[in-house]
């Protein structure tokens, strides 16, 4: 039987943004938006998704009067993420058999 | 990537991880600036005490070195700029910042060593050859930056050298693995960023 995948993370836009941050320690929200060339309203409500399941956490301050977001992936994210791509190993896999 | 909805192969997905992936590479920071800051500066000092020390004679020649702090201060407004310009955080940039913090207070701690040691100051240089090159080389390492690596165990061999030289001789080795430690491989860290970013 196959895993079923995450539907947190088998989204194209949220899948994106989780492999950024599994790769850096954080990040600002204007860089993963120009790294998955999404819109600002689309990305925000992804990035809201992904915390609402807990895999990042999101930190809102102020940079010289500016708002500032910043995004970075939490333990129970990395699990999630290396479940995500045993699980696609697994499918790719069974297609090779 | 317009929608976040569209339904994606297991292929596709493996595809844009690593698409991803390969994205955040270049952002590792530029570091070249401290490394050209301090190189030169480091550098100047140590062909000016010499001079001052063993041509002009001059009793206190050791005064070069009040440059230090002036470097500390530069290096403080450039690093405060440059982490409000940045926008992400590397591990590589993390484990960075760690390992100059830790050498930054070896080096502090080495001047005064060589204040309170009555004699150590004969053999401070070694010391400081010492640290440029586990900072050059674990730098290297992180970066994987081979001119940076190269520099920093010569370094190594130019602080089990420079124990045999005199102080006056040491300022000559010092200012030497500095070249080739901190300058060169600035430069050259400079050019691949800039190669990186066209």
């Amino acid at each position: 039987m196959f895993k079923e995948l995450d539907p947190i993370l088998h989204s194209q836009l949220r899948l994106a943004v989780m492999s950024l941050l599994i790769a850096v320690k954080e990040a600002e929200f204007t860089y993963i938006r120009e790294k998955t060339n999404a819109t600002a309203g689309n990305l925000s409500v992804q990035v809201q998704k992904l915390k609402e399941a807990g895999y990042i956490n999101v930190v809102k301050q102020f940079k010289d009067n500016y708002p500032l977001t910043t995004c970075k992936i939490t333990p129970k994210g990395v699990e999630a993420f290396e479940a995500y791509v045993k699980a696609l190993q697994q499918y790719l896999q069974a297609g090779e058999s | 990537m317009e929608t976040s909805e569209k339904e994606l192969s297991p292929q596709e997905s493996l595809q844009l991880i690593q698409t991803m992936i390969n994205k955040t590479k270049d952002s590792v920071a530029d570091d070249s600036f401290y490394f050209l800051l301090w190189g030169w500066l480091v550098f100047f000092c140590c062909i000016a005490e010499f001079i001052l020390k063993v041509y002009l004679q001059y009793p206190q020649h050791y005064f070069v070195w009040c440059l230090m702090p002036v470097g500390g201060v530069i290096s403080g407004i450039y690093g405060s700029r440059q982490s409000k310009k940045k926008r992400v955080k590397s591990f590589v940039d993390e484990a960075l910042d760690y390992l100059w913090i830790a050498l930054a207070m070896a080096f502090i701690v080495l001047i005064f060593i060589n204040v309170l040691g009555q004699t150590s100051w004969q053999s401070v240089l070694t010391y400081y050859i010492l640290l440029y090159g586990i900072g050059t080389f674990v730098s290297g390492k992180l970066l994987r930056f081979r001119p940076l690596i190269i520099g920093g165990l010569i370094n190594f061999v130019l602080a089990a050298v420079s124990v045999k030289f005199s102080y006056d001789y040491q300022l000559l080795i010092g200012s030497l693995a500095i070249l080739i430690s901190y300058i060169i491989p600035g430069h050259l860290l400079r050019i691949r960023h800039q190669q990186q970013k066209n």
